[in-house]
């Protein structure tokens, strides 16, 4: 063995036996000295003399065994150690520069990691599936810049059973399930899946069994329709009783029968739901009745397709595969010959990796998603320059004690260690720090963002901390630390450090390059926070705006109660009575002023369009709504000509329809409106306009009133129409919850539970996305210049501090104190006019990027940046007050003297 | 190593180990013994300090050129005996003539006229 290894296992070996080797030290030396006292008891000394001699000549056997301790240890272990520990202690002793450290870092790191896990767990984390590596995602490509990610039953249906390259081929599509409870039936997110779902997933059931293709039939497996539910549901719905498997669960008033409890780890191939049953596809026509989506074939875009990869196969053979096969399916499966001659020649099916399944959301929130991941990098290198130039200035301040230590012969690599050292403890407390915050920031901000997208749909998303977060957030805090104390290490052991010694603070002769590295950094802190300022200055105008923006309707005080009727027996006039039944009970509800109904709720991402056409205007697209009378009052929608709807219009009394201002205009751009007739393009069925109401926005907050149309709920065609009722009120709405309640177990006891909230809610929820990107812009704005602030009055301070004699001598020469005010505050100007413009260069630059979600705002709005650059000139110029106002009361003599 | 210099001027490290190692040449010994040994081998002209003397034996020790067990001394107590192991003794040999040719050097400069 050779003996660099033997003295590695000595020393390892040490380590454990650490009390042994000490008592053995002690004792070895005792022997010693042993021996010494006897040699001198020969030599004819007395014990006494004998002993104190030994004694003498030992000296202190602390230190004895301090250094034999030093051959066995890990040198560098207890150096790092003593390092630590010396550096604590620096940094106790400056509580102020500390704090704001770590709270920087901490903010930074935090904000960083939190959007990370969103990230994560949005974007990357693979599937909880073994060999997810093999799971791809299948698109149709139709020669069109965005792929088709949603397919009809019959393609699906032909892919299912055509395929070589997969192992597996299968479906998804979340819903929302009807299941009777103890009292009515009650909303229970679930997913429809195809037979080979729960194959392809691979993951084994807790209990039971998990569907087959035989469960994948019209009335299901011999056995009868079967569901899978999840452990969660067990628990709750179960009490998680053992003999689950075989029970029934009602839903949408049938009865299934549980074959399977699924694991709670198991969430299924959407990462942002987590469904609580999983049902056949082919119940479809019974779970969503009245709808059917499976028989209505081509018109039904709704299922979302997977496929595993068979064993050995790449996704260039799969691919190659699917082209193959792409155009026999179209023309097998497809009925329409429009269809089929529209899509010929570039119309093919693609895979694409699918290891972290496929959520519908990540189209919309992986742009915000990383812009705000950008925003928080930005502050995280804010906080980072921001320390380093703190560092910079207080190493300045301590030159005078590295160079005593240089010149007492610690090396320089010692003194950089012992600094970095102090920089990775500040690095690693921040980082802490952030790390303890992060979990709770990303809930909040996934709450914010995924908040509701619709009443009873809810979105869950895993944020937990996983290895590749903390991997992550080890890489930042090690880069921070580095980044932070590695040029202020440097600088501050430097050569110049011996002419440090000799000229004390008369630093007037310090060449100009010293100065130009903190001065750079600097500048760079204020044009970051600029762009930061700016950016967040764009996002809250453009917030501002979309709430200013003209709804066309007044939503304060507007509350929806949404009731599904698709699953209870009455339709038609006996469904119309009951809804005025219920309409007229809210009507006395304490607080309840207007109440009406509608079929489609304003800016829920949701609409109903349709083509109708007049003579004088052409053939128009226009979004429709059916509502109940007093709609336009209860919503403060002006009515401008004719008559609002009553309930004698019914199917019988002919057509009526309510044009928007955009529509009539487009119908009858030169003349009257009101009492003519429109006809729908594809029922061939004329309608009488009774009235012009005012324009208001549709689907979405952010784009403008289209032109629409209102029929009323007594002409609408839909079987078994599910309406909202909206309701004027005045005073809290909470109340209305339990009243809507019992109002529907009363005149519609098989209903689920009607959904309860204010319009409000809906808007801020649609907002959601720029809600979290203003509020965080602005926080992250707030933060940076907060830092900046410190920044530059700490640099500016220490600075000031080590010209203390130059500027005393400058007095005593007759200088004047508002000059040397001046003096000391332009240096900060200057940085931060060379900041503010590099800033805003880059600002301007990447402001771009955020266009996309602005609403009504330039990229380049002139009024944001010009605040922007105020505020940062005043917060600099707070900043150097301080300082500046403290140079000038320096007193010439005791500053010449304080040398 | 920046030790207090001996009255004799201070050993070089390696020197000092070279000099333990030859002390060993003879078979176990404590310590003690062997700062004695080689304070009367060299007439009295060298002595060990404790100080440098024990932080070399374990050096040596750790590098496995030396192995110790603990038995008892001449005058009956527990002492720490060190001897040479085989790779102790290699060294001792490459050391042995290192030195020579080194000394001899270095008196040959010395006597130039």
């Amino acid at each position: 063995m050779s003996s660099g290894m033997h003295e590695l296992i000595g020393r390892l070996r040490s380590l454990v036996q650490r009390r042994r080797r000490d008592r053995e030290m002690a004792e070895e030396l005792e022997f010693h000295q042993e021996m010494l006292r006897s040699r001198y008891l020969r030599e004819g000394m007395s014990a006494d003399a004998a002993k104190t001699a030994a004694k003498k000549r030992f000296g202190d056997q602390r230190r004895w065994h301090e250094r034999l301790r030093e051959v066995w240890q890990f040198r560098w272990l207890e150096d790092l150690t003593r390092d630590a520990r010396f550096s604590a202690r620096l940094l106790m002793r400056s509580p102020g520069f500390t704090t704001i450290a770590l709270l920087t870092l901490a903010l930074g790191v935090g904000a960083t990691t939190a959007v990370f896990s969103l990230i994560n767990g949005l974007l990357l984390r693979p599937l909880p599936v073994p060999d997810a590596q093999q799971m791809t995602v299948l698109h149709i490509d139709e020669g069109g810049p965005q792929a088709n990610y949603s397919f009809c039953t019959p393609f699906f249906r032909a892919l299912e059973n055509r395929h070589d390259a997969f192992a597996n081929v299968f479906a998804f599509n979340n819903d929302v399930l009807q299941v009777r409870g103890k009292v009515g039936n009650e909303n229970i997110p679930g997913v429809l899946v195809s037979g080979q779902y729960f194959t392809a997933m691979q993951v084994a059931p807790l209990l039971g069994r998990y569907l087959t293709p035989e469960d994948d039939k019209v009335g299901g497996s011999p056995e009868g329709l079967a569901v899978v539910i999840s452990e969660p549901f067990w628990k709750r719905w179960f009490n998680g009783e053992p003999d689950v498997v075989g029970r029934k669960l009602v839903i949408a008033n049938t009865p299934f029968t549980v074959v399977g409890v699924m694991p709670k780890r198991f969430t299924g191939a959407d990462p942002t739901t987590q469904p609580e049953i999983y049902a056949p596809l082919s119940s479809d026509p019974i779970l969503d009745a009245p709808r059917d989506h499976i028989h209505a074939g081509m018109h039904a875009w709704w299922l979302t397709v997977m496929a595993r990869l068979a064993p050995g196969m790449t996704l260039q053979q799969a691919n190659a595969q699917l082209q193959a096969i792409s155009e026999p399916i179209l023309h097998a499966a497809s009925d329409a010959a429009s269809y089929i001659k529209d899509e010929e020649g570039r119309f093919r099916f693609g895979a694409e990796p699918g290891s972290n399944g496929f959520a519908y959301v990540r189209f919309l929130f992986r742009k915000p998603l990383v812009t705000m991941f950008a925003m928080c990098g930005g502050i995280l290198l804010l906080a980072c320059l921001n320390l380093t130039s703190l560092l910079m200035a207080r190493g300045a301040a301590r030159e005078r004690e590295l160079a005593t230590r240089l010149a007492l012969g610690a090396t320089r690599r010692r003194l950089v260690r012992q600094l970095l050292m102090e920089s990775l403890l500040l690095a690693l407390a921040g980082t802490t720090f952030g790390l303890l915050a992060a979990p709770m920031v990303s809930h909040a901000l996934a709450a914010m963002l995924l908040g509701g997208r619709r009443p009873g749909e809810s979105v869950a998303l895993d944020t937990s901390l996983d290895m590749r977060v903390f991997l992550f957030s080890a890489l930042i805090a090690v880069t921070a630390s580095v980044l932070i104390g590695l040029v202020p290490a440097l600088r501050a052991t430097g050569s110049e450090l011996n002419e440090q010694i000799k000229e004390g603070q008369h630093t007037s002769r310090a060449p100009e390059r010293r100065k130009l590295l903190p001065r750079a950094l600097m500048t760079a802190q204020v044009a970051l926070a600029l762009v930061l300022v700016a950016g967040a200055g764009l996002l809250a105008t453009s917030l501002a705006r979309l709430y200013r923006s003209g709804l066309g309707f007044d939503p304060r005080g507007v509350v929806n109660i949404a009731f599904s009727m698709d699953k209870q027996q009455l339709e038609g006039d006996e469904l119309i009575q009951l809804y005025r039944q219920i309409g007229d009970s809210l009507r006395t509800q304490p607080g309840v002023k207007d109440v009406s109904f509608e079929s489609q709720v304003p800016l829920s991402h949701r609409g109903w369009n349709g083509s109708y056409s007049s003579p004088a205007g052409g053939e128009h697209l226009i979004w429709l709504n059916s509502v109940a009378p007093e709609y336009f009052r209860t919503m403060r929608i002006p009515l401008f000509k004719g008559r609002d709807f009553t309930w004698n219009d019914t199917k019988a009394s002919g057509l009526k329809i309510i044009l928007n201002e955009s529509a009539a205009k487009q119908f009858f751009p030169n003349g009257e409106a009101l009492g003519r007739q429109i006809v729908s393009v594809r029922q061939k069925t004329s309608f009488e306009v009774v009235a012009i109401v005012g324009d208001a926005k549709y689907k979405d907050v952010r784009s403008p009133a289209p032109a629409a149309a209102y029929v009323p709920i007594q002409q609408d065609q839909q079987p078994k129409l599910s309406l909202n009722a909206v309701l004027r009120v005045d005073g809290p709405w909470g109340p209305l919850v339990a009243a809507s309640r019992s109002l529907a177990s009363r005149l519609a006891p098989s209903i689920p539970a009607p959904v309860v909230y204010p319009i409000d809610e809906l808007i801020n929820n649609s907002l959601g996305t720029e809600r979290m990107m203003a509020v965080l812009g602005i926080f992250f704005a707030a933060c940076a210049l907060l830092v900046t602030a410190i920044g530059l009055y700490g640099t500016l301070a220490y600075a000031t501090s080590r010209r203390t004699a130059e500027i005393g001598i400058r007095m005593a020469l007759g200088a004047q104190r508002s000059r040397v005010m001046t003096m000391v505050f332009r240096e900060n100007a200057v940085v931060a006019s060379i900041g503010c413009i590099t800033g805003l260069a880059a600002a301007v630059m990447l402001s771009k990027l955020l266009a996309s979600f602005l609403y009504e705002t330039t990229p380049r709005d002139p009024l944001v940046f010009g605040g922007s650059i105020m505020l940062l000139a005043a917060i600099a110029c707070a900043a150097s007050f301080l300082p500046a106002l403290r140079a000038s009361r320096i007193e010439p003599i005791a500053a010449i003297r304080y040398e | 190593m920046r030790d207090e210099s001996t009255d004799s001027g201070a050993l070089l490290q390696g020197t000092l180990e070279m000099l333990i190692l030859k002390a060993l040449m003879r078979g176990p010994q404590h310590g003690y013994a062997v700062a004695e040994w080689i304070h009367q081998t060299s007439q009295q002209l060298l002595r060990v300090e404790e100080g440098a003397l024990y932080p070399a034996l374990h050096r040596l020790e750790l590098r496995g050129l030396l192995k110790a067990e603990w038995g008892a001394s001449e005058n009956n107590r527990r002492a720490k005996f060190y001897q040479l192991t085989a790779e102790g003794k290699k060294r001792l040999s490459t050391e042995t003539q290192r030195w020579a040719r080194l000394s001899a050097a270095v008196a040959f400069v010395m006597q130039a006229s």
